[in-house]
């Protein structure tokens, strides 16, 4: 029973940072249309400019905080290129994001070498109710679940954060009230590129990063996200949760080479479920 | 009316293409500060499309367009942002200007007072509409654009927001361009009016005598025009 | 209709004749590189049929081109004639791609993208941890090369014949196909899937159809790629490498045929152009792979960016604007258009 107890701890942990991944998709897709497949590229770099930040003396805390600052900023140049000029379709800015992400390849080799790296994240254990658990597990949890409150309230109570969400309801009338759903879709790309540092910044110390560590977050922050259909926030946090949960119970009891595989085909039978009851899922 | 004044919104031979097709073709239209204006036409004719190029959603191929105020449109449809509150949604419309008191609207539409914190989507079409007035009024425009005031409605709620309409214009001096298949009611609340058909100005001059035209009557009135 | 069709032959025969004489004149590491010109040219055909005329995204292919390489290596491996792997290869892919096609397809969208995504991880650790039959991880070895009655294909020259046959073949079915009725009912598909169901075009029947044939195309580049290299592991079916077919299909342009061959030789030839330059003497150990990354994603992003429809949708657009300065525009010219707008909201 406490075997499990730990298994669910790591899951719920590692779900979380697929949980931020797949809310960075479903922001940018929301207001651009746009399928980020560089996605995971600002878990990558937040991961090593952490580490880099850690390395040169800043303290633990400042560290990330700046890291995630510097994903934001990059996640706004992404968008600048991805989103091209006004009025690239989207299957154009979709594979445009998957050139950035392999050029992020050149960026971190030249930068930091194709070895992975990793750091120290707060390190013992805490016992809850008989169960021990890592403390970086309270951290990456607690993180995540106040990253996603701090967005429903941005997007739900800030005039800033309306007007994203009037972009992603309905272009043409925010285009009519004057709102500018170009420098929007720019913004949404800061903020997903903001919460990709996060994730990468909290999961680098469970598991090291190298340059195309990328594939497999986006991979697993992509399944959670579209089980929101990519516009639903706070089902993509949970398919997050439950994929991270299912990956960690796989390879706890049976065999982790079946982690992802496993995980992936129960996601994809619940949406098969979804489409069979509801008919075909209509975009 | 002072005359002599520069028109509010002057349109000069406007051409505007999608791909191949020409949508407007030439189109000329003019409004005065003040001035309750008119555009009818069946489907597909170029309304809606004029109204995007003036509101800069669509380039147009040749031409000028000259506004010499702020725009404020109603779009076909209402289109709210029907997962936000009415409130939200009214807040929205203030995107350009610096007030965002939404007081002034609720003035206006008592009932919507009442309706502040429910969501847009779960209001009726008669509310969706008020609400798609008072968002458009919340940009304080010179001109207030009104894309099928009528379409979807019950006779009563059209002649309530038509009956607002005529009111704001007449006590704020706003001036509106009504763009409805709904002819009758158009050529009844505006003092002149632009028939387009297929991209052109197929007709144009005082709603008086539109009225009696017998073009007009057979197209657009369904026969004699009564009073 | 007649002289455009009498050109169309010309091009084809021209392009078949070029194709087939080119070979000899090549050096061997030119003509294993026209192989894989070749091969992904076969599977981003599939694919771009798929996306361009059936409205249907894959970011799984190369899936498929891993079951046509397993499905042509394990019978050859245990002796069975290696040249029915040219049959079972795309076979049994195909065969598979009908089964899972008739649930999967049910998904639209970003939804099926999801699904083909995930398909393909799990068929690659289906092979990874199936080792009795598949070598598991460390791969299938000793895969005997492709032969029909003592005459074996050893070289790449050889290979490089075998493989633009199967290009040409290709081609020509999906020509075709696209002429065909049932093409232009594919193509009503793409546009709006309501509007062909209710013109009476058997929706999901056809999209399985086309699912397995562009599945077939895998599995038959798949099946040659195993006997060309006599070595298959799954690490070389990567999803980077369904990406890559993805890249090579929009490069080129979704719904033209000829623009598979465009992107996939685009695509590749850039690849082993920066390759061989980074690998030149006195450059420093990393420079091969940052400069192939960075100067793959830089012309992946600018040609994506000033050609969003794809280079050959680009210059045949360009091709027709130019006739239409002659004559008046032609329906079919302006169908093009609001097909390629539209192929561009595929996803």
């Amino acid at each position: 029973m406490s075997l499990f107890l730990q298994y669910l701890a790591a899951g719920i942990a590692t779900g979380s940072t697929f949980a931020l991944v797949a809310t960075g998709f479903v922001v940018i897709y929301r207001v651009t249309g746009v399928i980020n497949f560089a996605q995971g590229v600002f878990a990558v770099l937040g991961g090593f400019l952490a580490y880099s930040l850690l390395h040169a003396g800043v303290a633990h805390g400042l560290a990330e905080g700046l890291a995630v600052a510097v994903t934001a900023a990059i996640g706004l140049a992404f968008g600048l290129v991805a989103l091209g000029r006004r009025g690239t379709p989207p299957l154009a800015s979709l594979i445009v994001t998957l050139g950035l992400a392999i050029f992020s390849y050149a960026v971190v080799i030249t930068i930091w070498g194709d070895n992975p790296i990793s750091y120290e994240g707060l390190s013992g254990l805490l016992a809850v109710g008989g169960v021990s658990m890592q403390r970086q597990y309270v951290l990456i949890v607690a993180a995540a679940v106040a990253t996603f409150l701090a967005l429903a309230l941005f997007f739900g109570r800030t005039y800033l954060g309306m007007a994203l969400t009037a972009c992603s309801s309905d272009q043409r009338a925010a285009r009519l009230m004057g709102i500018d759903v170009w420098r929007m879709g720019l913004l949404a790309f800061a903020v997903g590129g903001a919460l990709g540092g996060l994730a990468g910044v909290l999961l680098t110390p469970l598991q090291p990063v190298e340059f195309d560590s990328d594939v497999g977050i986006a991979v697993n922050g992509f399944a959670a996200a579209i089980f929101g259909g990519l516009v639903r926030p706070a089902t993509a946090f949970a398919g997050g949760l439950v994929l991270g949960v299912a990956e960690a119970m796989v390879a706890g009891y049976f065999r982790s080479s079946y982690e992802t595989a496993i995980a992936l085909a129960v996601m994809l039978g619940l949406m098969l479920w979804q489409a069979s009851r509801r008919g075909p899922t209509e975009e | 009316m002072r005359e002599g004044s520069e028109p509010l919104l002057e349109i000069h031979d406007l051409v505007v293409r999608y791909g191949v097709a020409t949508a407007l073709d030439g189109v000329d239209i003019s409004v005065r500060r003040a001035e309750m204006v008119a555009l009818v036409g069946p489907n597909g004719a170029g309304k809606t499309t004029l109204l995007d190029t003036v509101s800069g959603l669509v380039a147009a191929a040749a031409g000028r367009i000259q506004l010499r105020g702020r725009l404020a449109q109603v779009p076909e449809g209402r289109r709210l942002f029907p997962e936000m509150t009415v409130e939200d949604n009214l807040r929205l419309g203030a995107w350009r200007v610096r007030d965002r008191r939404v007081d002034p609207v609720y003035e206006l539409f008592p009932h919507l007072a009442e309706l502040r914190r429910r969501k847009a989507g779960s209001l009726s079409c008669g509310e969706q509409q008020m609400v798609a007035v008072g968002r458009a009024l919340m940009g304080q425009p010179d001109l207030l654009a009104v894309d099928e005031l009528s379409l979807g409605l019950a006779p009563q709620v059209v002649d309530m927001l038509a009956a607002h309409l005529q009111d704001l214009n007449r006590r704020s001096g706003m001036a509106i361009l009504l763009v409805e298949q709904n002819a009758r009611l158009a050529l009844d609340i505006c003092s002149r009016a632009y028939v387009i058909e297929a991209g052109r100005i197929a007709l144009t001059g005082p709603s008086e005598q539109l009225r009696r035209s017998p073009e007009v009557q057979a197209a657009y009135l369904g026969g004699a025009y009564e009073e | 209709m007649a002289p455009s069709a009498r050109r169309r032959r010309v091009v084809v025969a021209a392009a078949l004749a070029v194709s087939l004489a080119l070979p000899p004149l090549l050096a061997p590491d030119w003509q294993s590189l026209y192989v894989f010109v070749g091969l992904y040219a076969i599977v981003t055909c599939g694919l771009s049929l798929l996306m361009g005329f059936a409205g249907q995204v894959s970011l799984g292919q190369a899936a498929f081109y891993a079951i046509g390489a397993y499905a042509a290596a394990i019978p050859a491996v245990h002796g069975v004639p290696s040249v029915l792997g040219l049959f079972t290869g795309p076979v049994v892919a195909a065969a598979i791609a009908a089964a899972i096609g008739v649930p999967l397809l049910r998904l639209r969208g970003h939804y099926l993208a999801f699904g083909t995504l995930a398909f393909q991880l799990i068929v690659l650790t289906f092979i990874a941890e199936a080792g009795d039959l598949t070598g598991g991880d460390i791969g299938l070895r000793g895969i005997p090369p492709l032969g029909i009655g003592g005459v074996e294909a050893v070289t790449p020259l050889a290979y490089a014949y075998v493989t633009w046959i199967a290009v040409a073949a290709v081609f020509l079915v999906t020509g075709n196909l696209v002429r065909s009725r049932p093409g232009r009912a594919l193509r009503a598909l793409a546009t709006s899937e309501s509007a062909a169901a209710a013109a009476g075009v058997p929706v999901a029947a056809y999209k399985v159809r086309v699912f397995a044939l562009s599945a077939a195309y895998a599995g038959l580049a798949g099946a040659i790629y195993a006997f060309f290299l006599s070595y298959i592991a799954p690490g070389s079916f990567p999803i980077l490498l369904s990406i890559q077919f993805l890249v090579m299909a929009a490069v080129g342009g979704l719904g033209a045929v000829w623009g598979s061959l465009v992107g996939a030789a685009v695509v590749t030839l850039l690849v082993q152009l920066l390759q061989e330059i980074g690998s030149l003497p006195g450059m420093p150990t990393q420079i091969p792979a940052v400069l192939s990354y960075a100067v793959y994603a830089l012309v992946l992003i600018v040609v994506m960016l000033l050609l969003p429809s794809g280079i050959v949708p680009a210059l045949t657009a360009r091709a027709a604007r130019r006739r239409r300065d002659d004559v008046a525009p032609t329906e079919a010219t302006a169908g093009d258009d609001a097909r390629a707008s539209r192929l561009s909201s595929v996803l």
